[in-house]
């Protein structure tokens, strides 16, 4: 059992060697076309990611460009309803004070057309009145009174008459 | 044959000859024979397999053992670096997983249970260190990056040849871990076989029918452990030294 803990150096000189050999032996005909293969591999993998990548971008670049020119779209159409709205509003008032305006001027127009209606016929009247007094006057005075009366009492009449003309 | 001898056959080397040069320091024996055993198994199944011979799983399987040296052990100690030396680590793991597992088989023997072979391996790695420090700073900055940074230069005398103390302990603390880890299971395995002839020579019912069922038990799950171990330290072996690589490598 001595043995056990002294190294048998040739051994260690096979073993040093053995193991040299296998390493440049194994990596010549194993580990070399094995990490190319896994590289080749791993490149390609990675070459496909960045592909997906890239095109998952642009898809969203272009939903986003598609989002803001839908943003803009409708901005532009409630810009435009309100602008209707308003000149709706305005023609409406526009309108509605024409018309207005209108009414008032007619009724104006009536209420003078009316005005010189009752001042014709007031006139009128009045004419009719004064003839018919002259007429009564004259036959009254004709029957029984005395020239002074009949004088005085038409002068009073006629002054009166213009008074009220007057008017 | 007493239990001396038992224990010394299957745990100690047998040199069958010495090679009849060099004053016959180079031997051949049953270790030498398992190693190069191991080394032919890996030299003939791994180029099959890694070229999708021997079917999809060996295929994946080995793959998933490189990805696994590449990602998880060389890669944080290494950094880029890591790729020169991805051949050099993947060989030590399953050389010294082949040289452990075929000590586990019936007649097999564990050349990583023999001191001389765990030797060889240090070695390599000490050396491999110091190689790739220069190959990666050059040779005079690597110099330098073996004392820490900041210590004046009359501590230098001082501390190199305690760095280099530092470097043949590490490489020792590797080589004798590997190897009382590989010898302990055996030697517990025979003890508890000799545990029956112990007790069979008191009363030979008492060790056949008492002591040799509960020694088959224990065995067997110590079998089960140095299957594990068999993994942990070929595991263990090529990470330590992918941190002592890294240290060298990447000084800060």
């Amino acid at each position: 059992m001595e043995k056990l803990l002294s190294p048998d150096i040739g051994l260690s000189i096979w073993t040093a060697v053995t193991f040299l050999l296998l390493v440049l032996l194994l990596g010549r005909a194993a580990w070399r076309p094995l990490v190319q293969a896994l590289e080749e591999r791993e490149r390609a993998m990675r070459t496909e990611r960045e592909a997906a990548e890239a095109a998952r971008k642009s898809a969203e670049e272009i939903k986003a460009q598609l989002d803001r020119e839908l943003a803009q779209i409708q901005h532009k159409t409630q810009e435009l309803l309100a602008q209707a709205q308003r000149e709706g509003a305005t023609q409406r008032d526009q309108v509605i004070r024409a018309a207005q305006e209108e009414a008032l001027r007619m009724a104006e127009k009536t209420r003078i057309q009316l005005e010189e209606e009752k001042n014709r016929l007031v006139r009128e009247l009045r004419n009719e009145v004064a003839g018919l007094s002259v007429l009564a006057a004259e036959k009254l005075l004709k029957k029984s009174m005395d020239p002074a009366v009949q004088k005085n009492a038409l002068e009073d009449f006629f002054k009166d008459m213009g008074k009220s003309k007057l008017r | 044959m007493d239990m001396k001898h038992m224990l010394e056959h299957h745990i100690l080397d047998e040199v069958w000859l010495r090679l009849p040069f060099l004053n016959g320091l180079l031997p051949w024996s049953k270790h030498l024979c398992m190693m190069l055993l191991a080394a032919s198994l890996l030299l003939i199944f791994l180029p099959l397999a890694a070229r999708g011979n021997l079917g999809r799983t060996a295929k994946g399987l080995v793959e998933a053992l490189v990805l696994f040296i590449r990602d998880e052990i060389l890669e944080p100690n290494l950094g880029h670096a890591g790729r020169y030396y991805l051949g050099y680590f993947c060989t030590l793991f399953l050389f010294i997983l082949t040289c452990n597992l075929l000590g586990l088989i019936p007649f097999g023997a564990t050349a990583t249970g023999n001191i001389a072979v765990t030797l060889a391996l240090a070695s390599t790695t000490f050396f491999l260190i110091h190689i790739a420090g220069i190959r990666e700073q050059g040779f005079s900055h690597y110099l330098r990056s073996i004392v820490p940074a900041g210590v004046p230069v009359w501590l230098w005398p001082l501390l190199y040849p305690i760095e280099l103390i530092g470097f043949i302990t590490k490489a020792f603390a590797l080589c004798i871990r590997l190897f009382a880890n590989m010898i302990a299971g055996h030697i517990v395995i025979l003890v508890l076989f000799g545990l029956i002839f112990v007790f069979g020579a008191v009363n030979p019912w008492v060790g056949l029918v008492v002591t040799a069922p509960a020694s088959v038990v224990l065995v067997l799950f110590v079998m089960c452990l140095e299957l594990f171990v068999a993994f942990l330290q070929a595991y263990i072996f090529t990470f330590l030294t992918a941190i002592f690589v890294g240290g060298a490598v990447h000084p800060h």
